[in-house]
């Protein structure tokens, strides 16, 4: 630990912390552009200049009394004992002086010298670095009086616009490119003040190569001003009038951490949420772009019921009468119950409990998205696995009652020879293989739980609208043993409900004593009766998620 | 995205003699990216000036991606992106040399050749239209005791006047 002055404040920090973090622990902004604490640090945008008191000079050496450092890459460090300044601190530095204060200023003005000034239609206004630091430590006027640069926009890649007017120039886009994609799409073209963000063209402009990397979103994210854009959210809300969320990524078993991003009408955009042991500082654009069917108009809000060979919008009570009457008098044999790797531990739970208690069936299979690819970059990767909780769904279906949870062939074998189905999907666009296609059309009395009309629902003789990970609570175990939290953010399309709920519902119905209230109850029981979720309480995950005991990965 | 992507329709490779330099130079950098200066240098004299089909082998060669050469190629004035004439003439512009009235030698020579000055990413403007001459204006030349000076292709001119610089062309 260093002991340093930090202006008034005496604060110890770890050794190697820079100080435009060591202030930002401290509540302290140091304004900056080019650092990313995910990315290296070229220290060109010299906006996080501070002012340390004393360096270490060699013995002898003569350095001006004081003078402005980047507080990027002024580390902090424990210093020997003979070097320590006014006998104990280890560094000294002023985030706050005059000449810091002028030299922000001045700075600002620099950056502001080709910029449009057009933040009344600029998508970034309102969660704007160049916006707020103007604010905060910039001039009130330019002394610039010359024309302006105008470079063009630019079409970068499938997602990605390029205000190139706005552009610091603080290449942090670029170095994601570099590094973390490591796939390099991105550059300056042009000298000094004609510096311009690009991917490789020839000189007539027509690209070589362009940002379509799956990973190409998050420059977007890091950018600090309003440069790189995403078509996907251009012009469609300010940023200030979204509600925030913080929630896990259902695209894949990783289990980004994510923000999402709401108002009443619908979901507007998903941002990663830094986890440290997770995804770092990024998500990928599978899972970015992944939200769409959440507002899709397709969404199923009534449930269905086949009517001379129609399925037909009912009324709850007439669906879960349908199904009930059909489930009392049919031999446990022929039940199978199948829950979902895109449902919840909450939702799983509840639904195991149902075929246990109620059914008194231990045939249980599990159901998800098939599986995509994987793809590995030099700091991230995406997983094969395109479900959220396959190992949460897994544990939880099969462990608390000794059930056998079949999956693949087996399932499908089984279903085969199954009577009656209750099938909890939530999978968006779902396409059947052969062997399920044929397995569920021999079913009698299929009861699927979907968000979307799909190939699974067009087999169902009721159908029951269920929910996605937005619009409820619960948790998610990813691919190495992390158990974390979603939440509801917006309420689910017309009639559909909380999957968990509906089957609830029917349990009930089938004279079975459930009565949960909210999804932390039912993981209250889980961390009682699930081997390893001893500490997985909704309490205790908050938003940092934990990690599984027993997984050692 | 509406952009095509750019088909390479003929690949660029070093000629023999230019793959012995290639390979003689790129052994005295410590890694293959440093080398990029010399690299598109002996490329450009090849192929003329820098194509696509360029930039992706000089990458290649150099294990670097495309953008990495074309953040180098759009740097550097000294590397074309289009076709140049036979005989590129650089005026030297800087102090020095406008002191010693570069100006003069700049109009004079775009008089005799009958074109105007090259902008950076425009080198059509100052090519002649029989693609024998490209008039453009550089930074210093390093030669700033015999200013006013010009470069034609790899050979320094100095103390110019009109009749010299008559001399020199006529003499191309
Ligand atoms: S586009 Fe954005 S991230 Fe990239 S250099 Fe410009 S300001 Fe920085
Ligand atoms: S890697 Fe997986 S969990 Fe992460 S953002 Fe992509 S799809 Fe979502
Ligand atoms: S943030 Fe330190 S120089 Fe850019
Ligand atoms: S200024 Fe012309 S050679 Fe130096």
């Amino acid at each position: 630990m260093a002991f340093v002055k930090l202006n008034d404040l005496e604060i110890e920090v770890e050794d190697g912390t820079n100080v435009v973090e060591a202030a930002r622990e401290h509540g302290i902004e140091v304004p900056h552009y080019c650092y990313h604490p995910g990315l290296s640090r070229p220290a060109n945008c010299r906006m996080c200049l501070v002012e340390p008191h004393v360096f270490f000079p060699p013995a002898g050496a003569i350095v001006p009394d004081r003078q402005l450092a980047t507080g990027c890459t002024t580390v902090l460090r424990t210093a020997p004992p003979d070097r320590k300044l006014d006998g104990k601190y280890d560094f000294i530095v002023r985030t706050d002086s005059e000449r810091v204060k002028k030299a922000r200023a001045d700075i600002l003005e620099f950056l502001l010298v080709h910029h449009p000034l057009d933040c009344p239609v600029c998508d970034q206004a309102g969660e704007c670095d160049l916006q707020d630091y103007s604010h905060r430590h910039g001039h009130d006027k330019s002394r610039y009086l010359e024309v302006k640069n105008v470079p063009p926009k630019k079409d970068l890649g499938p997602d990605v616009l390029l205000y190139a007017t706005r552009c610091v120039v603080c290449t942090r886009c670029i170095r994601f490119a570099d590094e973390v994609s490591g796939t390099g799409e991105l550059g300056l073209v042009h000298r000094g003040s004609h510096d311009e963000i690009d991917i490789p063209r020839s000189h007539e402009g027509v690209p070589l190569q362009v940002l379509d990397n799956k990973l190409a979103g998050n420059v977007v994210d890091i950018c600090p001003v309003g440069a790189l854009i995403s078509k996907d959210f251009l012009f469609k809300s300010r940023p200030w009038f979204l509600e925030k969320a913080n929630s896990v990524c259902s695209g894949c078993s990783v289990g980004c951490n994510i923000t999402v991003e709401y108002k009443a009408d619908g979901v507007y955009r998903l941002k990663p949420r830094f986890h440290e042991d997770i995804n770092q500082h990024w998500i990928c654009d599978d899972g970015r772009l992944g939200y769409h069917y959440v507002n899709s108009d397709d969404r199923l809000q009534l449930p269905l019921k086949r009517v001379d060979d129609a399925l037909t919008p009912t009324h709850w009570a007439d669906a879960l009468a349908t199904i009930t009457e059909k489930l009392s008098d049919i031999e446990t044999e022929d039940i199978v119950v199948i829950g979902s790797a895109q449902g919840t531990n909450e939702d799983n739970y509840v639904l195991q409990q149902f075929a246990h208690d109620v059914l008194k069936t231990t045939q249980l299979g599990l159901f998800g998205q098939l599986p995509g690819e994987a793809h590995k970059f030099p700091q991230f990767t995406i997983e094969a696995d395109k479900n959220p909780n396959t190992a949460g769904a897994r544990t939880i279906l099969g462990s608390a009652n000794g059930n056998t949870v079949l999956e693949g062939d087996a399932l499908w074998e089984k279903v085969s020879s199954a009577k009656v189905v209750y099938l909890v999907s939530g999978a968006p666009e779902r396409p059947l293989e052969d062997a399920e296609k044929a397995a569920l059309e021999s079913v009698d009395f299929l009861v699927v739980q979907d968000v979307l009309p799909s190939e699974v629902t067009q087999f169902a003789d009721v159908v029951l609208p269920g929910t996605t990970f937005a619009e409820k609570d619960g948790t998610f175990t990813n691919s190495t043993g992390w158990v974390q939290r979603i939440r509801k953010t917006i309420d689910p399309p017309g009639e559909a409900r909380v999957d968990w709920e509906i089957t609830q519902q029917l349990a009930k119905q089938l004279g079975g004593e459930m009565n949960y209230h909210f999804a932390g109850e039912i993981a209250l029981e889980i961390a009682e009766n699930v081997p390893g979720y001893a500490d997985a309480t909704h309490q205790k995950i908050g938003d940092a998620g934990i990690k599984l005991a027993d997984s050692d990965q | 995205m509406s952009d095509e992507l750019i088909q390479i329709e003929t690949p660029f490779a070093f000629n023999e003699e230019n793959q012995r330099e290639f390979n003689a130079l790129i052994g005295r950098y410590p890694v293959k990216e440093a080398a990029m200066l010399p690299t598109l240098h002996l490329a450009q004299r090849q192929a003329g000036y820098i194509t696509p089909a360029v930039m992706k082998y000089v990458a290649e060669q150099l294990e670097v991606s495309v953008m990495k050469v074309k953040d180098v190629v759009t740097f550097y004035p000294m590397f074309f992106e289009e076709p140049v004439g036979e005989y590129v003439i650089r005026v030297c512009h800087t102090l020095p040399c406008a002191l010693r009235d570069c100006k003069g030698v700049l109009e004079h020579l775009k008089a005799k050749l009958d074109t105007d000055i090259a902008a950076e990413t425009n080198l059509a403007k100052g090519t002649t239209p029989d693609g024998k001459f490209t008039l453009m204006k550089v930074e210093c030349l390093a030669s700033c005791d015999v200013a006013p000076v010009i470069m034609v292709n790899d050979d320094l001119y100095k103390n110019l006047t009109p009749e010299k610089i008559d001399e020199i062309i006529d003499n191309l």
